[in-house]
């Protein structure tokens, strides 16, 4: 049996890695657009700040797929899937078979159509190349405006700042973090980040990015405007699902798949940041990571459903550990009983969010103690209610309700 | 000694069984790793991890 995999980022690597786990016979062939075997994406931020040398930034040693008898082809783009034929065609034109198709594809920076976004200056970051580009230019330009105040948008930010960049970070919410952070937490977080020389601009829709041919600034709605000569877009990603869609497979946002990883068309899987599930695109690694287990083991015919991955994230902002889970409840007006203990001098947020006693989400920031505890008792949506008033206490034992 | 936790994908590496696939003996704390380990799991750099309290 041969199994195709497109895409060689974080879910066609361990798709791979696992269907070789479980059928040491299985003849196993993985097509990356990119030039570069299997690297993480968060290593590229390290990378970005200077702490991470190329070496280190990939995930396994030199030869390990020739090892893991894996056929891993780099710089082979598929531009059209044959599904009638059982093949994929590449840019180049070569043609490659397979009984078995798991689409990895993963996904693209979003590019908002701001005017002047093609100008000379304006960069994403998704791989390897996309971080050399930007590192490359700012050599000479120093001058940075991020677009987003997202995860990765304050991530690059505090990665550029240790290259001794002048950065701001534009964001048209009115928060920072706006899917893991209520207004409060977000509030606290903006001065952390602050206080770390990075400046934070609330509530601005960017009208234009100006300078021809290379950015000299940028325009926003309110008529104020900015100085830069560099632009990161961190404004979300796009589902990379294009031949898909071409080849007939049903695409929403995302390549559609059911609860056995199976799209639309027979023998054909997908797995990560191309896949849309049950109405939602995940585009975070631990979605990726048990879609690609969960989708080699549905390909080897052992019925595994997957149901899903509670968004559950603990990362370190400005010096800050901040976790979110689930649901946080940041209009209040839902019909959630949230509980909050805060303290801004301290950088300190706790959050609960319970239905009918059920713990659905939690904001965690300032501390790490109790934040995997935490996220863990909301994905298995615990009854908390007869903890509820000590659970956000520093010294509160996790594993009374263990 | 104190567990780690993979802030990319959620893997914890406890130091009373290490990783012994790639390696790392049991009792081996996360401080005595090599630089070049990575996340068995994910594969991201030890620097993503941060300490379970």
């Amino acid at each position: 049996m041969k199994i195709l995999i497109v895409g060689n980022g974080l879910a066609g690597t361990l798709a791979a890695k696992t269907l070789r786990e479980l059928d040491p016979a299985a003849e196993i062939e993985i097509l990356g657009e990119e030039r570069f075997p299997y690297y993480p994406r968060p290593n590229l931020i390290e990378y970005l700040a200077g702490r991470l040398p190329y070496d280190r930034l990939f995930a396994f040693p030199d030869g390990w797929a020739e090892r893991q008898s894996i056929q891993l082809r780099l710089g082979e783009k598929v531009v059209r899937i044959l599904p009638a034929d059982r093949k994929v065609e590449t840019a180049a034109g070569a043609a490659r078979s397979y009984d078995l198709l798991l689409l990895a594809t993963g996904a693209r920076a979003a590019l908002p159509p701001i005017p002047g976004i093609d100008r000379r200056g304006v960069f994403v970051i998704r791989t390897l190349d996309d971080a050399h580009s930007l590192m490359e230019h700012l050599v000479r330009h120093k001058r940075v405006t991020i677009l987003g105040g997202g995860l990765l948008g304050l991530e690059i930010a505090r990665a550029l700042r240790s290259r001794e960049a002048e950065v701001d970070v534009i964001e048209f919410f009115d928060r920072l973090l706006p899917r893991q952070l209520d207004p409060d937490a977000a509030a606290i977080l903006r001065s952390q980040i602050e206080a770390g020389g990075v400046t934070v601009r609330l509530g601005q829709v960017t009208k234009e990015i100006v300078g021809d041919p290379a950015v000299r600034g940028l325009r926003f709605e309110s008529g104020d405007a900015l100085a830069a000569d560099t632009v990161v877009v961190a404004a979300g990603i796009r589902p990379e699902a294009g031949p898909a869609r071409e080849a007939g497979l049903s695409v929403g946002r995302g390549l559609v798949i059911d609860d056995l990883m199976r799209t639309s068309a027979p023998g054909i899987f997908a797995a990560g940041d191309v896949v849309e599930h049950r109405g939602r695109i995940h585009g975070i690694i631990p979605a990726a990571f048990e879609q690609a287990r969960a989708a080699a083991l549905n390909m080897l015919g052992q019925d595994r459903p997957y149901g899903g991955t509670v968004a559950s994230n603990t990362l370190k902002v400005a010096g800050l550990y901040v976790t979110s889970a689930g649901e946080i409840d940041a209009a209040g007006d839902q019909g959630y009983e949230s509980l909050v203990r805060s303290d801004p001098a301290a950088g300190l947020y706790k959050k609960i969010v319970l239905q009918d006693g059920r713990l659905v989400g939690a904001i965690w920031m300032g501390t790490k103690k109790g934040a995997s505890e935490i996220g863990r008792l909301v994905a298995l949506r615990k009854n908390v209610e007869a903890v509820k008033k000590d659970l956000l206490a520093d010294e509160f034992d996790f594993t009374e309700i263990a | 000694m104190d567990k780690y936790e993979c802030t990319a994908c959620g893997y914890i590496y406890d130091p009373a069984v290490g990783d012994p696939d790639n390696g790392i003996p049991p009792g081996t704390s996360f401080e005595a790793l090599p630089d070049t380990w990575v996340c068995p799991q994910c594969g991201v750099a030890k620097d993503l991890f941060v300490k379970l309290d």
